[in-house]
């Protein structure tokens, strides 16, 4: 397959005709009016039917996390191991699923760098926490010290390598001690920092009331079109973020019929194996937002397959990342599977046009949604 | 009457991406003053002048694009056809298609000539010496194109450097000879100017720092020594695209650098009860005043400064802009232009569909004009040419969306 995806400079070498602006004129779609009637309840449940309910799972998973490294600490097993390591992907599913809530509670106090900091990539951040675990250095098993530590040794990625990395078999017998309690430390981190982010958005008072009234005196958004806005703003830009920030670091695509040069230890999660199933949470995510909020109920009647378009495309990925199973590098290096990232690639930019310019266009937010944020 | 500015950010105590160290000022720092209505009035704030000098994370490479790819993507006859006599404005546009490209506009709106870019440019700038444009790929973008008008010549493409991007704008030198570039040193969140020369196939012959964090904007004194930079105080990573990663500790600050040594000549950072003011764009009056505008990250329903001004060696003024015009920008001015010759200040708000005009002299409102998604503005014969992603220039319709910025071809 030519993947032509990496290679959008390529598409443009069809110049464009020198034909007068004028001639396309009659390209131009119909205006589109926001459906105001429909947005306050679009954006409550947003926050009831995603939001809250994203952030509560995130919680509970995370106080698993932190009782089962404590436990893995009392009694290092093979088991406590096991069950150490299924609580970490437990949480890594919950995150992916509300990490693309970058804004808010999440943007403050560098609470989502601080629960994942990725990419790393001359691994400094690796280097950080090898360090920390080479001294013993006890002020990394202390809460209150980690959390005011750099944010690349007090999150999942950290997390992932005392729990994969060289050397965590040492945490199912006595000799991963002090591991053992920096693990415990970074999972009581990740437990107080999901609490924050819940206990923002449960506060009635809070964030929520602004996302569920807009109006003259919200501190967010002065108008239902700003609303909309920042709303569909999610989706667009986790789908990016997973596009530009996720997927392509690690696949190179096919080119010329050769497979490029792919980074699988620039992928996210990949000592643990999550890579993948941290991208489906990503789309299942996004489409529990979309469904949960029930952004179809912005279109216009005429347009509502667009919905159906993008509850297609959102399930079809996610679906597709759950193919691409096993340890990343293996997955690279089959050509089935790489076939299937490529379909992942392609139509992650074809999801992203769908909401960008279909969807955006017909709820009223002009032609293209993100060619008008500004600068 | 308007609510007060929330002042009260929490602080930031939990773990950072340690971000380097404080240097002492360099300069005796003149004092933030005559902050206008709405905020806090009377308050003299001693400026800071930290500049990050290393960082502790120094994290994540940057994935550079073939330049030669954006050369391939040129319209086969290559040159821009930019010598036509009746061409005044040049704005970068998005095609109907979704592909991006320059475009060159009459006195009256009129489309002369456009060609593609292989991604979406931002602000342009133009040099009357050399008779040369840029325009610079939008941020976190990594190319800049310089059209050569009056003449028959390639386009010359220029890539970020390794470690930097492009921020979106950049001005020529007075002789036409250099270029200047906003840039973000990114794994150090410095901001940083390009210099490259003209002479020499725009080759990168240096850089020196703007004093600031997240540089967005930057024009040139009347007399060429001087770049005036907007620091936006925002930090973004290319990692993390377009997200805004500080705006509970934004730093935002209007900086003059000298030209000649890279020195810092002064820095006028806001004060903390306006720290969620981004300091964006600016541009130059005929007196050699400054003129600057801001976009509001801080509560929407806050009415903070939005416009200001200042000359070399005083402290900056808001302009106390009447409730109403203040709402009707939204928070947020998109692009701001002076037309020297009647004195007047331009701003638009794409977010407020709004485009207004204020007399350089008084700072009164002359005009308040409502404009779909207004974008560009740029002094035009009489007034100014306002553009929108609708597709208006100066009220006449074209079927592309133009971006936030226009220059003025000459005069």
């Amino acid at each position: 397959m030519h993947l032509t995806l990496f290679l959008p400079f390529a598409l443009l070498s069809l110049a464009i005709s020198g034909a007068p602006a004028a001639a396309q004129e009659g390209e131009a779609p119909l205006p589109r009016v926001l459906d105001e009637a429909a947005l306050p309840g679009v954006m409550a449940r947003a926050v009831d039917d995603f939001i809250l309910p994203g952030y509560r799972a995130l919680s509970q998973s995370t106080t698993a996390l932190a009782e089962a490294s404590g436990t893995l600490c009392e009694t290092p097993s093979d088991a406590t191991l096991d069950a150490a390591r299924s609580a970490f992907t437990d949480v890594v599913g919950k995150w992916s699923a509300v990490e693309i809530i970058r804004l808010g509670p999440a943007l403050e106090q560098n609470r989502f760098e601080r629960f994942l900091f990725y990419p790393d990539r001359k691994s400094t951040g690796l280097k950080q926490v090898q360090a920390i675990i080479a001294k013993g250095d006890e002020s990394a098993a202390d809460i209150e010290s980690l959390r005011i530590k750099s944010v690349a040794v007090q999150g999942l990625g950290a997390l992932e390598f005392v729990l994969y990395g060289t050397g965590s078999e040492a945490l199912s017998g006595g000799e991963g001690d002090f591991r053992c309690r920096y693990g415990r430390a970074i999972a009581t981190n990740l437990e107080t920092i999901a609490g924050e982010l819940l206990a923002a958005w449960e506060n009635p008072d809070g964030i929520q009331a602004a996302w569920k009234k807009p109006g003259p005196d919200n501190p967010l958004f002065r108008d239902d079109r700003e609303a909309a806005t920042e709303l569909l703003g999610i989706l667009v830009h986790s789908v990016e973020m997973v596009k530009d920030q996720r997927l392509r670091p690690l696949y190179a695509g096919t080119i010329d019929g050769r497979p490029g040069r792919d980074n699988p230890k620039l992928a996210v999660y990949w000592r643990s194996g999550n890579t993948m199933a941290s991208l489906s949470a990503n789309f299942r995510g996004l489409q529990a937002l979309f469904n949960g909020a029930g952004m179809e109920n912005l279109l216009p009647a005429d347009s509502r397959s667009i919905a159906g378009s993008v509850n297609f495309l959102l399930k079809t990925l996610a679906r597709a990342a759950d193919r691409v199973d096993g340890p990343i590098d293996a997955a690279l290096a089959d050509d089935k599977r790489r076939a299937t990232l490529s379909f992942i690639a392609l139509n992650t930019a074809d999801l992203l046009d769908r909401l960008n310019r279909d969807f955006g266009g017909a709820i009223g937010l002009g032609a293209g949604f993100s060619f008008a944020d500004g600068d | 009457m308007p609510r007060p500015l929330h002042t009260g950010c929490a602080p930031t105590t939990c773990g950072t991406v340690d971000r380097g160290t404080t240097a002492p000022p360099r300069s005796p720092s003149p004092l933030w003053g005559g902050v206008g209505e709405g905020s806090a009035a009377g308050t003299r704030l001693r400026l800071k002048n930290q500049i990050a000098t290393k960082t502790l994370i120094d994290r994540r490479s940057f994935v550079r694009m073939a330049g030669a790819a954006w050369v391939a993507a040129l319209e086969s006859r290559g040159a821009f056809a930019l010598n036509r006599t009746d061409a005044v404005f040049a704005s970068a546009f998005m095609a109907p298609d979704g592909r991006y490209g320059v475009a060159t506009l009459t006195e009256a709106g009129e489309i002369v000539d456009r060609t593609l870019l292989p991604a979406r440019a931002h602000g342009m700038a133009f040099s009357p010496v050399s008779r040369r444009a840029v325009a610079f790929a939008r941020r976190p973008g990594t190319y800049a194109m310089i059209l050569a008008i009056d003449r028959p010549a390639e386009p010359v493409v220029i890539t970020a450097a390794e470690g930097r991007h492009f921020f979106g704008h950049g001005c020529f030198s007075a002789d036409g000879r250099l270029l200047y570039a906003t840039e973000n040193d990114f794994a150090a969140n410095r901001g940083m100017v390009g210099v490259y020369d003209g002479t020499a196939g725009f080759a990168r012959i240096g850089e020196f720092p703007t004093y600031g964090i997240g540089p967005h904007d930057m024009a040139l004194s009347s007399d060429g020594r001087t770049l005036i930079i907007a620091n936006g105080g925002i930090e973004t990573h290319p990692d993390f695209g377009r997200t805004k990663l500080n705006l509970d500790h934004m730093e935002p600050s209007l900086t003059l650098v000298d030209t000649a040594t890279g020195a810092l000549v002064e820095k006028h950072a806001l004060p903390p009860a306006l720290r969620q003011l981004s300091t964006r764009h600016v541009d130059i009056g005929a007196d050699g005043r400054i003129w600057f505008a801001c976009q509001y990250e801080g509560p929407r329903n806050d009415l903070p400064p939005l416009v200001g001004h200042f000359a070399k060696g005083e402290a900056p003024t808001f302009v106390d802009l009447p409730e109403r015009t203040t709402l009707a920008l939204a928070n947020y001015v998109g692009a701001i232009a002076v037309n020297r010759r009647e004195g007047l200040v331009g701003l638009t708000s794409p977010k407020g569909n709004a485009a207004v005009t204020l007399d350089a002299k008084t700072g009164a409102v002359v005009r308040e004009e409502r404009i779909a998604d207004a974008a560009g503005v740029a002094a035009a014969a009489h007034g100014f040419a306002v553009s929108s992603y609708c597709g208006s220039f100066k009220g006449h319709p074209n079927a592309v969306a133009w971006d936030q910025h226009i220059v003025r071809l000459g005069g």
